[in-house]
C-alpha cells in the first residue's frame, strides 16, 4: 500500500508536489514526513546517493528515484512489492516530466506543481491493490530489474552526515588537544630542568659567596 | 522610528485635519520622487506634514486664546446666544441643504456675524472651525506653544492655500445635510475658509469669529418661549443620507496605511493613558475585513521574497512593512512595532540614499504599500495546500421537495460547476438525508452515481473509503448526472423526519481528511439521532424573564462540539435554512458561527418567490474567491493589546483566529485595551496578517499595516472617531448581549453607552461654551444616536416576541455578526428614494443615478402618496406605490394587473421604456452590493398588513409599537446626558 508520495527538487529540497490525502490513517505521519524532509535535505547537501534507493523506517519503507534533479519518493508498507513501488515512481516521473518538465528549474514557491496531486491520486489508486491483474502482470514482468537497488536503514542514511560531522569534530578536537599537550610538555620539561639544577646552583652560589667573603675579609 | 520622532515630540496632538492638508497636496511621501526632508527613512508620513503645519497651529495657541474674550463681545450673535429662533427662521435658503429645510440645525454661517437666527446652533465643526478648534487641544497637549511661535510666516502662508482644497475631503460630511452639501462643498465652502484659515496666524482679530465657533455640532432642543410648538425640528436632525462616510483624514495623513476597507479603527487617535481611554466611553478597537473586494486596479500586490525568506521581526514576528526604518547604512532594520533592531538578510540588502531611504524602494511594494500579499514558503505549511472542497449536505425530506428548494439548489450548483474556484483540483461531494442517510459514489469511471443508504443513525459509518468526495474535473459527468436526477429522485418523498445530526457527523467523517466548505441545506427541525432538537419555539411567555436568552443560544452541546471539531479540521460550515416553521436557527447557526461561516435564512421558502434569492446567494457563496485553511492574527504596538474579538470564528489561542474558509463578505471586530498606563510612543502600529491557501493552491500571507497617532487629548479622540466602525463593534456587542440577557437589557446598554459618550463630550466642552439646552456631539459622531436607535430596532434586537420570530432574530444576528461595515450601515439605515419623477423623465439614464435618486429620511413623513419609492437595505427591496400614484406609472410597470392585489404580482419587465428603466435600476442596485441578493416586494400604500410587515416596520425614525421615534430618542438621550452632566 502506498502511504504517501512526495516530489521534491534535489538541488534545494523544495517540495514540488505531494499526494493529496497523505497521512490518512497514519498515526505517525508527521514523524515520517519529518524524516522525508531530512532525507531531502541530505540529498540537497549533495551527499552522493544512488539514484534509486530504498530506505527502511519502522514498519514502512521509503523508495525513491532521482531523475533530472527531481526526487520522487513514496512510502509503502514493507510487504509492498518493491517492484511495484518503483514502477509507480516511474509512472509519476514520466508524467511529471511530460507536464512540468521545463518549469522545474524555475519553480520558486513550494508546491508549485500542486496540481499534479490529482494525477498522483489517480495513479496511486491503480497501484493500491497488489493482486489486480495489471499489477500481477507487472510483477511478473522481468524487464525492470530492481534487485540491485540498495536497501538501507533510515537511521543509517540520515546518520551518514551526522557521522561525518562527528569524525571531523573529533579530529579537530584531537589537533587542538595535542597542541595543548605539546605546550604542556614543554612547560613541564622546563620545570623539571629547574627542579633538577636549582639546588646545585644555589650550593655553588653559596660556596662562591663564601669564597668571595673570605677573600674580602682576609 | 524613535530617532526620527524626537524632533517633534507632540506631533500626534496636532489636529490632523489641518496638518494633513499640506501633506495631501504634496506627492505621497513614500514615493521616491519626493526628495525627502532631513528626516530619515521610513517614518516619512508623520514627519512631512508636521514640518509645514507646525506654524499654522502654533499661532492659535499663542494668539487666539488671549483674544477670545474681546471677541465674545464683538460678535453679539455668538456670545449672547439669544433664545433659539423658530426653526423656520433660518437665514439660509434651506433648499441648498436638502429637501426638508435647515431648521435649527444650521450650517456655519460665513464669517461676518449674521443675525441672531443663525447663531445659537452653529454647526461649527466644518472646515473653518477646524482651525480654531485646534487651540484647546493643542494647548493641552503640546504645552510648548512658544516653541513654535516664531516660524517664518511665509512658510505658513504657503501651506495654507493647500489647506483649503483638502478640506472638503477632510471635513466632508460635517454639514447637517450631507446629500446636498457634500458635493457642493468643494466650491461652496472654499471661500469662507479661504479667509478664515489664514487668519489664525497673525490676522487681525476681526477674523477670529470662528474662534468662537465650536468644534462640535449641536441640536437645539428647547422650546421657544411663548410658543406652543416644540422648538425642535426633526428635519434638522443628522441623517446619514450619504451612506457610510469614512473619515479620510487618517488615510491622507498616512498614505501608506492600508485602505479603510480592510481595517477601520473606531478612532484614529489612540489614547495615551488608561485614564483617557476610560473617559472615551465608546469602544476602542477595530473592524477588520481582510479580504475585502478591491475595485479594479487596486488589487493587493503579490510579492515573492524568494530565497531571502520573509522578512519578519525576530522578536514580535511583525512582517516587514512601510513603517520599518533602515539604519546602519542598510544593514539593519528597526521593527516599528517592538522597535527591535534586526539584521537585513544579504539578499534583501540595499544601500540607503542620502536621506536614509532604500535605493530600491520602488521595486519593493512591501515597503511602500499598506496592503501586500506574500507567497509563503514551506515553513508556513503544515501540509501541502489543500484543494478547494465543496461538500453538500442536503435535506431531501418532504418539505424540501415540495417547496422547490431541491430543484433550485441542484440547478444552481450545476450551473456553478464551471465557476467553482481552483480548477482542476476542486473536489465535490454530496450526502442527502431524511430519516436515513444517502451517500453517493461518484467515481469517475461510473456513468451514474451509486446511491448507498445507511439507516443506522446511532453508529454512523462511511460506506466507502473513497469516491464520496471526488475531483470535479474527473467526475464531472457523474456529478452532473447526479444533480439532474436529484430533484426527481425525491420529488415524491413523503418522509418528514430529518436525521440532521448523524448526517452532519457523516459529512464530517468524509471531510476531515482535508477540510473544505460544508454547505448544509436544512428544511425542518432536526428530529432524529444525535443533535435532535426540541420544538422550544416561540414561546412568548419566556420573553421578559431571566431565561429569555436561552432561546437564542444553542440548545444542545452537540452543535458547539461539532463546530469545534470542524474548525480543527479546516471545515467551514454555511447553513441554508428554509423552513416556514421553527427550525432552531439558534442551534444550527452555532455551526456557522464557530467555523467562520454564514447563515442564510429563507423563511417559508417557495421557489417562485425565493428562488432568485437562493440562486444568487448560493452562486455567490460557491464562486466567490475563498481563502482556505486560514488563520488571522492582528499585532499592535507595545502597551496595547487586543482583548476581545467579535464575529464568526473560533479563537485558537488568545489572539489567533481560526477561519477554515473566509471570503470578502466577512468582517471581524476586535477591541483594544491599554496595558501600560502611559503610551510614550507618538504613534501606534497595527498589523493584520491572514495566512491562507488560495484556491489556486498557493499559500499566501495577506498583510495589512496601519498607523495611528497617540493623543493625550480626549477631544481629538472624538474628532477622529469613525461612526461606522464604532457601530459595527456596538452591534456585535449588543447581539452578544442578547445571548446572555434580555433584549431590553441589550437595548438599554446601547443607549447607555451613547449617553455616556455624549455626556463625556459635553463635559469636555461645557466649560468653554455655554451649551444651554443643546445636545452637542462631535462632527464625527453625528449619526451615532440615529444608528444607535437603528441597532435597537434591528431584527435581532427589536421589540418583543411579536415583532420578529425567533428564527429570524437569530439568523439576522448571525448575519450581522459577520457583516462588513458598509453593509451593516446600509442595513441599519437603509436607502429610501423616490423614483417616479426619475422614471417620468425621458432622457435620464443610469449614469446620473446619484443625482436623481436622492435618499430621503426613513420616516413615514417623507413619503408622498403620489410617489413611487424604493426601499433597499441590502437584503430586501421594497417598491412602495403611493395611493395616489398616477395609474399610468403603475400600469406601465405592472402591466395589465396593476390594480390587483400586489402580493400576487411579481415585477416583470414590461414592453415599455419605463419598466425597462426600473428593471435596470433594480439590477444596478443589486449589483452594487453582490454579497446578498435583495428580494423585491411590491407594496401599495395602506395595504395592511403587508405594508406594515414589509415596509413600515423598517422606517427607523418612526414610532412603532413599543419602539421610540427618532425625536423621542434624541430627547431621551439628551435628557440623560444632561442629568449629572
Amino acid at each position: 500500500m502506498v502511504k504517501m508520495t512526495l516530489i521534491a527538487r534535489v538541488t534545494d529540497g523544495l517540495p514540488l508536489a505531494e499526494g493529496l490525502d497523505d497521512g490518512r490513517d497514519l498515526p505517525d505521519s508527521d514523524m515520517y514526513k519529518q524524516q522525508v524532509k531530512s532525507l531531502f535535505k541530505n540529498l540537497s547537501r549533495g551527499h552522493n546517493e544512488a539514484s534509486r534507493m530504498s530506505v527502511e523506517t519502522g514498519p514502512y519503507i521509503f523508495h525513491y528515484i532521482i531523475e533530472g534533479r527531481v526526487c520522487y519518493l513514496t512510502m509503502c508498507d514493507r510487504s509492498y512489492p518493491k517492484k511495484l513501488a518503483f514502477q509507480y515512481l516511474e509512472d509519476l516521473k514520466n508524467e511529471f516530466e511530460r507536464v512540468n518538465g521545463p518549469n522545474i528549474e524555475t519553480a520558486a514557491r513550494p508546491y508549485a506543481f500542486i496540481k499534479f496531486d490529482t494525477f498522483i491520486q489517480k495513479t496511486k489508486k491503480l497501484y493500491q491493490d497488489t493482486r489486480t491483474q495489471r499489477n500481477i502482470a507487472k510483477l511478473n514482468d522481468e524487464l525492470y530489474e530492481v534487485h540491485q537497488i540498495m536497501t538501507r536503514n533510515v537511521q543509517e542514511v540520515l546518520g551518514v552526515g551526522e557521522k561525518l560531522d562527528q569524525v571531523s569534530e573529533m579530529s579537530s578536537r584531537l589537533t587542538s588537544e595535542s597542541r595543548v599537550y605539546a605546550d604542556k610538555a614543554k612547560d613541564l620539561n622546563r620545570q623539571a630542568l629547574i627542579r633538577k639544577w636549582a639546588p646545585v646552583a644555589i650550593v655553588l652560589g653559596v660556596v662562591f659567596l663564601l669564597f668571595w667573603v673570605k677573600n674580602k675579609l682576609w | 522610528m524613535n530617532t526620527e520622532n524626537q524632533g517633534y515630540p507632540n506631533f500626534p496632538a496636532r489636529p490632523p485635519p489641518s496638518s494633513s492638508s499640506p501633506f495631501a497636496s504634496a506627492p505621497p511621501p513614500g514615493v521616491p520622487t519626493q526628495s525627502g526632508g532631513p528626516e530619515s527613512v521610513g517614518f516619512r508620513p508623520p514627519t512631512r506634514p508636521f514640518t509645514p503645519s507646525g506654524p499654522p497651529m502654533a499661532p492659535p495657541v499663542g494668539v487666539m486664546r488671549p483674544f477670545q474674550p474681546p471677541l465674545v463681545s464683538q460678535i453679539p450673535g455668538q456670545g449672547i446666544r439669544p433664545p433659539p429662533p423658530p426653526p423656520s427662521s433660518n437665514s439660509f435658503p434651506s433648499t441648498a441643504y436638502g429637501p426638508p429645510g435647515g431648521g435649527s440645525f444650521q450650517r456655519f454661517p460665513t464669517p461676518p456675524p449674521s443675525g441672531p437666527p443663525t447663531t445659537q446652533t452653529l454647526a461649527g465643526h466644518f472646515s473653518p472651525p477646524m482651525q480654531p478648534m485646534g487651540p484647546p487641544s493643542q494647548s493641552m497637549t503640546s504645552g510648548v506653544p512658544g516653541g513654535y511661535a516664531s516660524p517664518p510666516v511665509t512658510g505658513f502662508q504657503q501651506s495654507m492655500p493647500s489647506v483649503n482644497p483638502s478640506y472638503p475631503g477632510v471635513g466632508g460630511p460635517q454639514p447637517s445635510f450631507p446629500p446636498s452639501s457634500y458635493p457642493p462643498q468643494t466650491g461652496g465652502f472654499a471661500q469662507p475658509p479661504g479667509q478664515q484659515n489664514l487668519h489664525p496666524s497673525y490676522a487681525p482679530p476681526t477674523s477670529n469669529v470662528q474662534g468662537l465657533a465650536e468644534d462640535f455640532n449641536s441640536l437645539s432642543l428647547t422650546n421657544i418661549p411663548g410658543s406652543l410648538e416644540p422648538g425642535l425640528d426633526p428635519a434638522s436632525f443628522p441623517r446619514p443620507l450619504d451612506g457610510d462616510v469614512e473619515p479620510n483624514t487618517f488615510a491622507e495623513m498616512y498614505p501608506m496605511n492600508c485602505h479603510s476597507r480592510y481595517l477601520r479603527l473606531t478612532t484614529s487617535a489612540i489614547p495615551s493613558s488608561q485614564s483617557l481611554a476610560s473617559r472615551w466611553h465608546l469602544p476602542l478597537g477595530a473592524v477588520v475585513c481582510p479580504l475585502a473586494e478591491a475595485p479594479e486596479g487596486e488589487e493587493v500586490t503579490l510579492i515573492d521574497f524568494g530565497s531571502s525568506g520573509i522578512i519578519r521581526c525576530r522578536r514580535c514576528r511583525t512582517y516587514v512593512n512601510p513603517y520599518v526604518t533602515f539604519t546602519d547604512s542598510g544593514r539593519k532594520w528597526r521593527c516599528n512595532i517592538c522597535s527591535m533592531l534586526n539584521d537585513v538578510p544579504g539578499e534583501y540588502f540595499s544601500h540607503l540614499d542620502a536621506t536614509g531611504r532604500r535605493m530600491d524602494l520602488d521595486q519593493r511594494p512591501e515597503l511602500t504599500k499598506g496592503s501586500v500579499e506574500i507567497i509563503a514558503p514551506t515553513e508556513y505549511m503544515v501540509r501541502p495546500p489543500m484543494p478547494p472542497i465543496y461538500f453538500f449536505l442536503i435535506d431531501v425530506s418532504f418539505s424540501a421537495a415540495k417547496s422547490g428548494m431541491l430543484e433550485v439548489a441542484a440547478q444552481t450548483i450545476k450551473s456553478c460547476l464551471d465557476n467553482l474556484p481552483g480548477y482542476p483540483r476542486t473536489q465535490i461531494g454530496f450526502i442527502t438525508y431524511d430519516s436515513t442517510l444517502h451517500f453517493y459514489n461518484m467515481k469517475s469511471s461510473l456513468s451514474q452515481p451509486q446511491m448507498m443508504v445507511v439507516s443506522d443513525l446511532d453508529d454512523i459509518f462511511v460506506p466507502l473509503p473513497d469516491d464520496l468526495l471526488v475531483n470535479l474535473s474527473e467526475s464531472r459527468n457523474v456529478v452532473e448526472a447526479f444533480l439532474d436526477s436529484l430533484p426527481l429522485m425525491f420529488q415524491n418523498n413523503v418522509n418528514v423526519e430529518s436525521a440532521f445530526g448523524p448526517s452532519l457527523k457523516a459529512a464530517y467523517m468524509v471531510m476531515n481528511q482535508l477540510g473544505g466548505k460544508l454547505l448544509i441545506f436544512q428544511n425542518s427541525l432536526p428530529s432524529l439521532g444525535a443533535g435532535r432538537l426540541k420544538l422550544r419555539g416561540d414561546d412568548p411567555r419566556v420573553y421578559g424573564t431571566e431565561k429569555e436568552y436561552t432561546l437564542r443560544v444553542a440548545e444542545d452541546n452537540f452543535y458547539k462540539q461539532m463546530a469545534a471539531d470542524c474548525t480543527k479540521f479546516q471545515i467551514g460550515i454555511n447553513v441554508y435554512a428554509f423552513s416556514d416553521k421553527y427550525t432552531d436557527i439558534a442551534s444550527l447557526g452555532t455551526l456557522a458561527k464557530y467555523t467562520g461561516g454564514q447563515v442564510y435564512y429563507y423563511p417559508g421558502f417557495q421557489s417562485s418567490i425565493h428562488g432568485d434569492k437562493l440562486r444568487h446567494e448560493l452562486a455567490r457563496d460557491l464562486t466567490r474567491e475563498t481563502a482556505w485553511e486560514s488563520v488571522m492574527r492582528i499585532r499592535c504596538g507595545k502597551g496595547i493589546r487586543f482583548s476581545s474579538y467579535h464575529g464568526n470564528f473560533m479563537l485558537r489561542s488568545t489572539d489567533l483566529i481560526a477561519l477554515p474558509a473566509v471570503d470578502c463578505d466577512k468582517a471581524y471586530a476586535m477591541q483594544l485595551t491599554l496595558e501600560e498606563t502611559l503610551l510614550t510612543t507618538p504613534t501606534v502600529y497595527f498589523q493584520v496578517a491572514l495566512l491562507y491557501t488560495a484556491s489556486c493552491g498557493e499559500r499566501r500571507i495577506r498583510v495589512h499595516t496601519a498607523v495611528a497617532p497617540v493623543v493625550t487629548d480626549l477631544g481629538e479622540m472624538y474628532r477622529q472617531a469613525d461612526t461606522g466602525s464604532i457601530l459595527s463593534v456596538y452591534t456585535r456587542l449588543a447581539i452578544e448581549k442578547t445571548l446572555s440577557g434580555k433584549l431590553d437589557d441589550a437595548r438599554n446598554a446601547i443607549q447607555q453607552k451613547i449617553v455616556k459618550a455624549l455626556r463625556e463630550y459635553r463635559n469636555l466642552h461645557s466649560v468653554q461654551h455655554r451649551l444651554g439646552s443643546r445636545l452637542i456631539y462631535p462632527e464625527s459622531l453625528k449619526f451615532l444616536p440615529l444608528y444607535g436607535l437603528a441597532i435597537c430596532k434591528s431584527t435581532p434586537l427589536q421589540g418583543g416576541p411579536a415583532d420578529a420570530s425567533l428564527d429570524e432574530r437569530c439568523a439576522a444576528g448571525f448575519t450581522m455578526m459577520a457583516l462588513p461595515v458598509k453593509n451593516l450601515l446600509k442595513l441599519l439605515y437603509p436607502n429610501l428614494f423616490r423614483v417616479d419623477e426619475w422614471l417620468l423623465k425621458p432622457s435620464a439614464d443610469l449614469d446620473d443615478l446619484k443625482d436623481v435618486l436622492r435618499r430621503v429620511p426613513l420616516a413615514a413623513q417623507s413619503l408622498d402618496s403620489r410617489g413611487l419609492y424604493i426601499y433597499d437595505d441590502g437584503f430586501l427591496l421594497v417598491l412602495w406605490f403611493g395611493r395616489m400614484l398616477s395609474p399610468d406609472i403603475a400600469k406601465n410597470l405592472l402591466g395589465t394587473d396593476f390594480a390587483a392585489e400586489l402580493s400576487r404580482v411579481t415585477l416583470q419587465e414590461q414592453e415599455n421604456g419605463m419598466s425597462k428603466k426600473l428593471m435596470r435600476l433594480i439590477k444596478k442596485v443589486r449589483e452594487n452590493d453582490p454579497s446578498y441578493h435583495p428580494m423585491c416586494f411590491l407594496v401599495r400604500q395602506g395595504e395592511q398588513p403587508r405594508e406594515g410587515f414589509l415596509f413600515l416596520r423598517h422606517l427607523t425614525e418612526d414610532q412603532m409599537g413599543g419602539s421610540t421615534s427618532y425625536v423621542d430618542w434624541i430627547l431621551q438621550i439628551h435628557r440623560q446626558v444632561q442629568q449629572n452632566a
